[in-house]
């Protein structure tokens, strides 16, 4: 087993750059999770660690040794398609013994391996079957059989649950977290579904745009994102934003959502924030503000309610049931100790909680590009903040404007929470 | 649905001219080569069926129908795997080496332009390159010829068979430790064998029914079948229902190889996926 190390590498095809310098440690037998949007070159970089694809520049080291020019059978390293690529022409048996009779190795030590391999991953009945004759589950354990025999260095996985339906997906999950630990065999795993990562994964890479945003633990990203996208991308349902100013410690946004006393300011200067609270740790609370419920999602274990607050957007996820209807009215509240704030305009987080040094939001830092935008906030509590926000969103892919509450009920948002957010604002 | 259901039986009627269409000619010959001269040129239509031609044809000593056939099939099936291998490895590489796409653009629009030529504008230029080696008159040119003359249709159908292989297969290979002949020979060529198979098929057809360049190529030791067949018609007597025999009987090796390998054909024109 080995540790792979990834420096400053970066890949264009053409004049297009995929990987615009990623640097990512994989120490030995960790479970590494690369996640990011489709498209932002998490399989390029797999790939690339594989020896599938060529590296533009940096370095790439697997277990001490630079490979960037040593061909993939030299690399010791097995991946996991997407699509499992099994032979189709070759038996479980064959498919999974591939690599040794390349290898040159005696039958009867193929035979012993491939047995072992299927042992552990309950195919030893299927072990005569074409791959056509298997259900997706099965070609996934076969594909993961293929890999295993070998005993590489590093396992790599390329989305390889994808295809599957959602109930195996976490059955196999589970299974590949099971294996993981029993070989303790170092894997790099790519996904775009953050809850895999978050379940299996020691690390987690976030990526967007063949850049790393942050790496960490999965409780780190959640506890602590670095950035807004991050935020967003890592928990499910998604974090709710709200736009809105810093003023003498107090947040105050365009609903109302924190209570005016509250001291809960990140920083020590005053200015434009972004709020993010996650879903679960908002709750209904009759100390909080007026929100509209648009759409319940009851799922028995837990309760999603998508409501109106003040024209914000925003969800709420309860573990418990609750008996609320479309149309009502409710009031929620944050949990006061796990909100998290971003600044608008680079999007970084905001404040104690974090463990690298952020800058101040960018008007206290006398950005006076952001002067303007700061005194229309001050004018009118509401547009300009929200403006900043839905650029913010806009940044990290959330089209906000889109969202028309009328489409969800007919009453629209009532003009006494939109006078009590903006009197709440205004000096 | 139902605007969409028709009626099968105008679909019927023209399958079965168009089957008529094909058939009819086939039919006629065969039935020429169990006629006599004299009942064929006096358009009898009930006729008593004789062997003496299919006897004449192949066992008479003035003929040498068997020699010809051998050469047919002698020239046929080396000039076939001569193809058929130089097309699937240069169908591999065009499709699988990375080559500047510039080079696989012009490459496959030069056979492309050579395919369009007909074989007989160049027949002359083939006796003189054959003449200046020292091949002509012997299997060797022939051979090469053919396989030269079938290898613009063999790289592009093999091209399209090779494409269809997913390109993941291929990486899992390598991924497995397989060098690029292996690759090819474990992965490859077993996926795309229908494709093989139909594309063999297609160009020993060929190589059995070309006629100009053949004629200009071989002598009486070497002639093949469409050259023998033509050799029925001469200066003062066209032998037709010899010739008709002749030409049944060339047209066996073709109708066994469909019926046997019609399976892999369809397969192999049709395939969509190796899934
Ligand atoms: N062979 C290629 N040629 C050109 N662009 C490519 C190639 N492979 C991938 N890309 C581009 O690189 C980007 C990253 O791709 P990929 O690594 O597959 O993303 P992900 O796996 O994260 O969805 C995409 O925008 C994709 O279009
Ligand atoms: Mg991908």
């Amino acid at each position: 087993m080995a540790g792979v190390t990834i420096e400053n590498v970066r890949k264009s095809y053409g004049a297009v750059e995929v990987l615009r310098g990623v640097d990512v440690q994989v120490e030995n037998s960790e479970f590494v999770a690369l996640v990011g949007p489709s498209g932002c070159g998490k399989s390029t970089l797999l790939r690339m660690i594989a020896g599938l694809e060529g590296i533009s520049s940096g370095e790439i080291g697997i277990g001490g040794r630079v490979v960037n020019n040593v061909p993939p059978k030299q690399r010791d390293v097995a991946m996991v398609f997407q699509s499992y690529a099994l032979y189709p022409h070759m038996t479980v048996a064959k498919n999974m013994g591939f690599s040794l009779k390349l290898a040159g190795l005696p039958a009867d030590e193929i035979a012993q391996r491939v047995s072992r391999a299927a042992e552990i991953l309950d195919l030893r009945p299927l072990l005569d079957r074409l791959p056509k004759q298997l259900s997706g589950g099965q070609r996934q354990r076969v594909a993961m059989g293929r890999a295993i025999v070998r005993d590489p260095q590093v396992f790599l996985f390329d989305e390889p649950l994808s295809n599957l339906d959602a109930k195996l997906r976490v059955s196999m999950r589970a299974e590949i977290k099971a294996l993981h630990q029993r070989l303790k065999t170092t894997t790099v795993y790519v996904t775009h579904d953050q809850v895999e990562a978050m379940t299996m994964a020691d690390k987690i890479v976030v990526m967007r745009d063949g850049l790393v945003e942050q790496q960490g633990s999965p409780l780190e990203l959640y506890d602590r994102p670095r950035n807004m996208f991050v935020a967003g991308f890592i928990g499910s349902p998604s974090m709710n934003f709200i736009g809105g100013t810093i003023k003498k410690r107090r947040f105050v946004s365009g609903n109302g959502l924190l209570g005016h006393d509250t001291d809960i300011s990140p920083m020590a200067g005053d200015g434009a924030v972004i709020l993010g609270v996650r879903p679960e740790h908002l709750s209904i609370d009759t100390s909080g503000i007026e929100a509209t419920v648009l759409v319940v999602e009851q799922t028995g274990s837990e309760t999603t309610v998508l409501l109106d607050a003040g024209g914000t957007r925003m969800t709420l996820l309860a573990r418990e049931r609750l008996t609320t209807v479309p149309g009502e009215t409710v009031r929620i509240a944050p949990d006061y100790s796990r909100l998290h704030f971003f600044d608008p305009a680079s999007g970084l987080r905001l404040g104690g909680d974090s463990d690298v040094d952020e800058p101040g939001p960018s008007d206290t830092k006398g950005n006076t590009s952001m002067a303007p935008a700061r005194r229309t906030s001050l004018k009118n509590g509401r547009t300009g903040p929200r403006k900043k926000l839905s650029q913010a969103l806009e940044a990290i892919g959330i089209r906000q404007d889109r969202y028309r509450p009328e489409l969800y009920y007919m009453r629209g948002p009532g003009p006494k929470t939109h006078a009590k957010s903006v009197g709440a604002d205004s000096p | 649905m139902n605007g969409r259901t028709r009626s099968p039986v105008p679909l019927h009627i023209v399958l079965a001219i168009c089957a008529a269409i094909v058939i009819a000619p086939i039919v006629w010959t065969v039935a020429a080569g169990f006629r006599t001269q004299i009942s064929l040129l006096m358009g009898e239509v009930l006729f008593t069926p004789v062997w003496s031609n299919f006897s004449e044809v192949l066992w008479s000593k003035t003929s040498d129908f068997l020699l010809n056939y051998r050469n047919s099939i002698i020239v046929g099936v080396l000039s076939t795997i001569l193809c058929v291998v130089v097309a699937t490895l240069c169908a591999f590489s065009l499709n699988r080496l990375r080559w500047p796409s510039w080079v696989a653009h012009i490459f496959l629009a030069w056979t492309m332009i050579f395919h369009m030529i007909p074989p007989v504008a160049l027949a002359s230029a083939w006796f003189s390159m054959a003449r200046t080696v020292g091949l002509e008159n012997t299997f060797t040119g022939l051979i090469l010829a053919h396989a030269t003359l079938n290898l613009p249709m063999a790289i592009w159908l093999m091209a399209v068979f090779v494409r269809e292989v997913p390109k993941e297969l291929e990486e899992a290979a390598i991924m497995d430790g397989a060098s690029t002949p292996r690759v090819l020979w474990h992965v490859i060529l077993p996926l795309i064998t229908p494709g093989v198979a139909a594309t063999s098929i297609l160009t020993f057809i060929f190589s059995w029914n070309e006629f100009a360049v053949a004629l200009t190529l071989t002598m009486k030791q070497t002639a093949t079948v469409p050259v023998a067949i033509a050799k029925f018609a001469q200066d003062f007597e066209i032998q037709y229902t010899q010739m008709a025999a002749s030409a049944a009987l060339a047209m066996l090796p073709a109708l066994i190889v469909l019926l046997v390998a019609q399976r892999y054909i369809v397969k192999g024109l049709t395939q969509g996926a190796v899934k």
